[in-house]
């Protein structure tokens, strides 16, 4: 029991930790894209600290209040069910749906308390997540359906195992192209420059972030921080084999190697991310929706024909 | 009629093809030294004559009051000025940089050339008062503000502080190398006030006299805008 609890309060450091470094990486590679120098790669973490340690709090009622709570709890259960190396509390029972509905509900907890806090820009904010919620289901169920489809099971962990024999999931074609459609849409997940409407800062004044401050906006980064560290977690998990090392005798060993492996994974899938957000410009919100229920969408089917077939 | 044609690109050779592997080319400046200065380890050197803040050779000014009147801002006063017990004939200009736009029109019409300016552009302050004191001067020395800057090149406004002791009009400029600068104000205005006409009167007198000008030099100063006007 205390194994178990033990184990989930490091699942939970270490998510938010290395999702805080993820957000230096994005913000210091993007400074280089851009020829400038960017700041110290602990900046969020600095950024986040002043948040929390702001004196005015502004809250709008009970729903305002809850729905970063909302937010924050289901990343940190999403983070619960994606097995991590040798590491798991609840890796037995992640399957993919429930891993990528869990994926998507801070959104919602985010739109609950953007709704709440009766501005427009929110409104609108909500409005285009929605909607760009609604375009992403479309590839991410074909990408999801060849997944299963291909290994024959839901289950993260034994996808993963699976992977262990028969080489990274990217290997197979019908896997790849999934593996594309899902880059694509881990693009809208993380909220990155192609597919950032809803947050479109400059445009609609961060959208549903316009209204929070202080302690609600220190939480929403602490969100954001287990969020990017949940989703390359599990887009290296499902595609690019996990990392479960077994070579060698020591178990600790092990865990420490197949977290290493796993870090370089998801630095990979961030990069992508990251160059992509650098270089392409933002998306109108019907081009959005157009855009994922087209190539994406045509990619991941194809991808589900070929591994049903 | 001559017939003119005039040359238009054609579209065709404006227009470019969107692309989407274009784009993924800028990946490159991810390798390449970024072009930052970083500020408070490197600094950046003004061009010269870059129009930072003025000089004034106190020697030279004839308190003309060209300056005041090309002043877009109406940054420039004049300032009647009293040093070392000697007041001066001529009223000297002094600058509000809450309203100078450095345009440097004052230097070029300066017909004695006393006014200059140097690169030095940095001046920032806290919100107090005393401390606000330093963006109303009259200028120093040309040679004493370059001799600040090459001493120092961080182009900072070369005094530290500046008090002003409201009852005996004493102005002291701490300077960054240490060094202070006193001198009087006696009044503001084209027209001398009555402590800076040649009086060589009794010394107990003389500060009652003082008190007594500070609103008649004030008084003096609103007629004195008038005349700039007709002039």
């Amino acid at each position: 029991m205390i194994e178990t609890a033990l184990k989930a309060l490091f699942i939970l450091l270490y998510a938010t930790f290395v999702g805080f470094m993820f957000m230096g990486i994005i913000r210091i590679v993007t400074a280089r894209i851009h020829r400038r120098v960017g700041p110290p790669i602990y900046q969020p973490i600095l950024d986040t600290i002043k948040l929390l340690s702001k004196k005015s709090n502004i809250t709008h009622g009970l729903i305002y209040d809850f729905g970063i709570l909302y937010a924050v709890g289901a990343t940190v259960l999403a983070v619960m069910f994606i097995p991590l190396g040798n590491v798991g509390v609840l890796r037995a029972y992640g399957d993919l749906i429930l891993i990528t509905f869990l994926l998507e509900i801070p959104m919602l907890g985010i739109m609950f308390a953007a709704m709440s806090s009766g501005n427009p820009w929110a409104g609108i904010g909500a409005q285009r997540a929605l909607l760009t919620l609604l375009a992403i289901q479309v590839p991410l169920g074909f990408a999801i359906v060849a997944l299963a489809e291909y290994y024959g099971t839901f289950s993260t962990y034994q996808i993963v195992m699976a992977q262990q024999t028969m080489g990274w999931s990217i290997a197979h074609l019908p896997l790849l192209l999934a593996a594309i459609a899902y880059d694509l849409v881990l693009q809208a997940m993380f909220g990155k420059e192609p597919f950032d409407i809803m947050i479109a800062p400059g445009e609609i004044s961060l959208g549903p972030m316009v209204e929070f401050g202080g302690k609600h906006m220190g939480l929403l980064n602490i969100q954001h921080a287990i969020a990017l560290f949940a989703e390359t977690l599990f887009f290296s998990n499902i595609f690019l084999g996990g990392g479960v090392v077994t070579a060698f005798a020591s178990p600790i060993l092990n865990t420490i190697a197949s977290l290493g492996v796993l870090l370089v994974k998801q630095v990979a899938v961030l990069l992508v991310a990251t160059f992509m957000a650098a270089i392409f410009p933002r998306f109108t919100i019907d081009q959005a929706a157009k855009f994922y229920w087209k190539w994406p969408t045509i990619i991941a089917a194809l991808g589900a024909i070929l591994a049903s077939l | 009629m001559e017939e003119i044609t005039f040359r238009i690109a054609p579209e065709s050779k404006v227009r470019k093809k969107p692309s989407f592997l274009k784009p993924w080319m800028s990946i490159k400046y991810l390798f390449k030294k970024p072009v930052t200065i970083k500020i408070p380890y490197e600094s950046l050197e003004p061009a010269k004559d870059y129009r930072g803040f003025h000089t004034l050779n106190w020697k030279t000014c004839i308190g003309c009051n060209m300056c005041g009147q090309i002043c877009p801002a109406r940054a420039i006063e004049m300032t009647w000025i009293e040093v070392d017990g000697k007041v001066e004939k001529r009223p000297h200009p002094k600058v509000d940089y809450g309203r100078c736009t450095f345009c440097q029109f004052c230097v070029d019409v300066c017909p004695t050339n006393a006014l200059g300016f140097a690169e030095s552009y940095m001046l920032t302050t806290e919100w107090k008062d005393e401390e606000l004191q330093l963006f109303d001067w009259v200028p120093i020395p040309p040679e004493t503000f370059r001799e600040i800057q090459e001493s120092r090149r961080d182009w900072r406004f070369p005094v530290e502080r500046i008090k002003f002791n409201k009852e005996t009009k004493e102005v002291t400029y701490y300077l960054k190398n240490g060094e202070e600068f006193k001198f009087k104000i006696l009044g503001y205005g084209l027209k001398p006030p009555a402590a800076a006409k040649p009086k060589p009167a009794a010394k107990p007198a003389a500060k009652s006299v003082e008190k007594k000008e500070e609103p008649k030099a004030e008084k003096k100063e609103a007629p004195a805008k008038p005349e700039e006007k007709k002039e």
